[in-house]
């Protein structure tokens, strides 16, 4: 709690000393930039992180920066030379201009606390701006502690396929606080209102748009993605003791207003919370894996690799507390529900009215979350706004309501890792072949479930080649450059869509010969659940393709494929059919049976078999492949 | 917890500022109950970005105009956030606890060992809080202080 003053503190004790020459200055300053340079302090792997360099793994004294934002450096050179910055940024805390919130003092505390320890800066000396900006600021944020938060997916919403990391700020835990009242650091873009989504999302995956840490109320985020985005967010408690968290606090008002490049698979929200734990903990290393992709769950991982997780808590969705809800209710009581919903609410209703108290009370609440759930990101209406407000002057006549009781799913950081690699061996058409595939991220369906959402499959980057054994003739079988797919069963009170959207090169038998073709699929539909471990779906499907033996090269295809998910200890087995008719008269019908054998979290063999009809033959496909997730 | 509430009772001029508005002259009542989230889902593909739109304010809370950016509303000489977090409080009152219940007894400054308390004289007065559909966050904290100052055990938080 007292670290935080030491900062302020330096300047109370300030007051008293007596403002000194410049000319003075000039030699101390050069004196403090010798002191400095001789025991090579830009070299300190904490001057680096607080001025986010990244050494080069080539050239060692090559240094690269992803603030990309003038306000952030006191030397011109202060991008690339972490020296230069520091010699600069000891000359700036002297200099007495500009004064107040602007000066050194108040905009860089983490640094003038980081270099007065190691070159014991005579205060004396200094100047004394009033930061009053940063006192305020501080008299906000009380923070002893740090959990890093992240809300998964949701399936229905590409964007947040996958999923998303922030930061908590806490007060020490004997204090009662309320962590709605805890402040959440995030780092996103900044968002022009007057764009709009499409542009947006594209300057968002491209790096168009500069990213910034943002702080707000946590109760905001919980609202963002529990309420609005129907996400269930996992809280994982740092082990960070008060005084990295202060060290961090320091260095987050240094970010203030700074803009960062920003891209979506690498630099993105997650990468820069490493970036700022590695601040609070000096000599830990979370960001070097991440040069390709830092995907949330991944950066989820390498914080617990480095023991820094304390301990973990579930906060469920809105949707997920209703569904719960809903599950517990008697099933007999549904039929109430749904009038409840429907129908003006009236509780004279002689089917409510001989239910007990508890059941009453059940209903209740469960036609409240329901019709707020339904009410998600509509405009206020009166009508419904009544009803609302009804049925919870009638639920506060019961005695308290308890909460549903949610049995947390499997941590998604004890899922099998992001990228896959694949070994497999096949029998097509009377061929045999060897297979080798590898994919960047993340899941499919079929894959080792634990950690993972249900019939939620998001596929970026995959490649595979094959061998044609008898001829040893290698070639390319597919380069997918995504192939999402969500399925959401629908029920009596919910009715979501199911889709999917894939694209790359692939190779398909037309006209008598395996052709790799350029593609774009998509499909719409429904899903339904068979019982808990089982659900069955139904696409209408479009697809356009660039294969070099069409009469216009490219042809579009209307189709529609239908199939079952079966989850099991064993694994996760699919059945599905497809067919769909080109424009120009080929056809292609597939049907498949694929069962995943779970060995362990990382490790998996995959059966398939499948059967093929065209125009010209049909035959069949027999596989078995090992999959390793690393 | 005392030095978390004496930075929640900002600097308010004064405790009778219930003559005024709360949030200030010109701030307005705070939001309407079940004015929920409308508005804010238009960003469908806002999370390639995870951005945030318009004011981002750091944390900080005053805005230019006097009024607090934050939806916070001043009474008795705390800060309370009550707007952004309307629709869940009322819930919870209903429900008769809850994480924005919480919230709220933590911003009012009531100690823990008076929080079940509060959370049950509030359930109680649900019908007193929120007498109808259109009642704003304003109205419900004048309500809510009006409770509390005829409550034996409650009154200590309204001076």
């Amino acid at each position: 709690m007292y670290l935080k003053y030491t900062f302020l503190s330096v300047f109370t004790c300030l007051l008293a000393s007596a403002t000194a020459l410049a000319a003075d200055n000039s030699s101390y300053i050069h004196k403090l930039q010798q002191r400095a340079d001789d025991s090579n302090l830009w070299q300190h792997r904490e001057w680096l992180n607080l001025g986010h360099y990244r050494q080069s793994k080539i050239i060692t004294d090559n240094y690269s920066n992803a603030v990309d934002d003038e306000h952030f450096f006191y030397s011109d050179n202060g991008k690339t030379s972490p020296q230069a910055e520091l010699d600069a940024t000891l000359a700036a805390f002297f200099s007495e201009q500009p004064g107040g919130n602007e000066h050194a003092l108040c905009r860089s505390p983490a640094r003038f606390n980081w270099l007065n320890q190691h070159l014991q800066i005579d205060a004396a000396r200094l100047p004394q701006p009033v930061c009053s900006d940063y006192i305020e600021w501080r008299s906000h944020i009380h923070a002893e502690s740090a959990t890093l938060v992240f809300p998964t997916y949701q399936l229905n919403s590409p964007s947040s396929m996958f999923g998303h990391t922030l930061l908590r700020l806490d007060p020490a835990e004997d204090e009662n606080w309320s962590d709605w009242l805890s402040y959440a650091v995030n780092f996103g873009a900044n968002i022009n209102n007057d764009d709009n989504s499409l542009f947006y999302a594209w300057k968002g995956l491209t790096g168009g748009y500069p990213g910034q840490f943002i702080v707000m109320p946590y109760y905001e985020k919980i609202k963002e993605y529990n309420r609005i985005e129907k996400r269930d967010i996992w809280e994982y408690r740092l082990n960070l003791q008060p005084s990295e968290v202060e060290l961090l606090v320091t260095h987050l008002w240094e970010l203030k207003d700074i803009n960062f490049d920003y891209y979506f698979f690498t630099e993105n929200c997650s990468y820069r919370l490493l970036e700022l734990i590695e601040v609070a903990r000096p000599g830990i290393e979370l960001t070097d894996e991440f040069v390709i992709t830092a995907i949330p769950a991944d950066t989820i991982r390498s914080v617990e690799d480095a023991g820094l997780i304390e301990s973990t808590s579930f906060r469920p969705s809105q949707e997920t507390v209703t569904k719960q809800m809903i599950t517990d209710l008697p099933t007999e009581d549904y039929a109430v529900l749904e009038t409840f919903l429907e129908q003006p609410l009236d509780t004279q209703d002689p089917a409510f009215q001989a239910l007990d108290d508890a059941r009453q009370q059940a209903l209740l609440g469960t036609t409240y979350k329901l019709l707020r759930l339904r009410q998600n990101r509509k405009a206020r209406d009166p009508e419904t706004a009544s009803k609302s407000h009804l049925l919870l002057a009638k639920l506060s006549r019961y005695p308290k309501t308890p909460d549903p009781l949610i049995t947390p799913p499997v941590k998604p950081e004890t899922g099998h890792l992001s990228k896959r690699l694949t070994l497999g061996a096949l029998e097509r058409d009377g061929h045999g072949y060897t297979e080798l595939g590898m994919r960047m991220s993340y899941h499919s369906l079929e894959d080792n479930e634990a950690g993972y959402m249900r019939g939620a499959q998001i596929n970026i980057f995959g490649m595979a080649l094959r061998r044609r054994n008898s001829t040893g003739t290698v070639y390319l079988q597919s380069a997918n450059f995504a192939d999402v797919f969500s399925l959401s069963p629908r029920s009596r009170f919910f009715s979501p869509l199911s889709w999917r959207v894939r694209g790359g090169l692939e190779r398909v038998f037309s006209d008598d010969d395996e052709r790799l073709v350029g593609h774009v699929t998509g499909g719409g539909g429904l899903a339904w659940s068979l019982h808990e471990d089982s659900m069955v779906y139904s696409l209408l499907t479009a697809r356009l393709e660039a294969n070099s033996t069409f009469t216009y090269k490219v042809d579009p295809a209307l189709g529609a494929a239908a199939g079952g998910l079966y989850h099991s200890a064993i694994g996760t087995g699919r059945t599905e059919i497809n067919a769909e008719k080109f424009t120009g008269g080929e056809y292609r019908i597939n049907f498949s049976l694929t069962q995943n054998l779970v060995l362990s979290r990382n490790n998996a063999l995959q059966l398939k078999f499948k059967r093929e009809w065209h125009n010209d033959r049909d035959f069949n496909e027999v596989g078995l492949s090992y999959n390793f997730f690393f | 917890m005392k030095k978390y509430i004496t930075s929640i009772i900002l600097l308010t001029a004064s405790s009778t500022a219930f003559a005024e508005a709360p949030g200030g002259p010109n701030c307005g009542w705070g939001n309407m109950l079940f004015d929920g989230t409308s508005g804010l889902g238009n960003h469908i593909f806002a999370s390639t970005t995870n951005g945030t739109s318009g004011n981002a304010t750091f944390g900080m809370t005053s805005g230019t105009n006097g009024c607090s950016t934050n939806g916070t509303l001043t009474y008795g000489g705390k800060e309370i956030v009550m707007s952004p977090i309307m629709d869940e409080f009322s819930e919870d009152v209903a429900r008769g606890h809850g994480d924005a219940l919480d919230a709220v007894a933590v911003m009012m400054g009531i100690e823990p060992q008076d929080r079940d308390a509060f959370a049950e004289t509030m359930h109680e007065n649900f019908a007193v809080i929120f007498p109808s559909e259109d009642v704003t966050a304003g109205e419900a904290l004048t309500a809510m202080h009006g409770i509390m100052q005829n409550d034996e055990l409650l009154t200590k938080y309204t001076v």
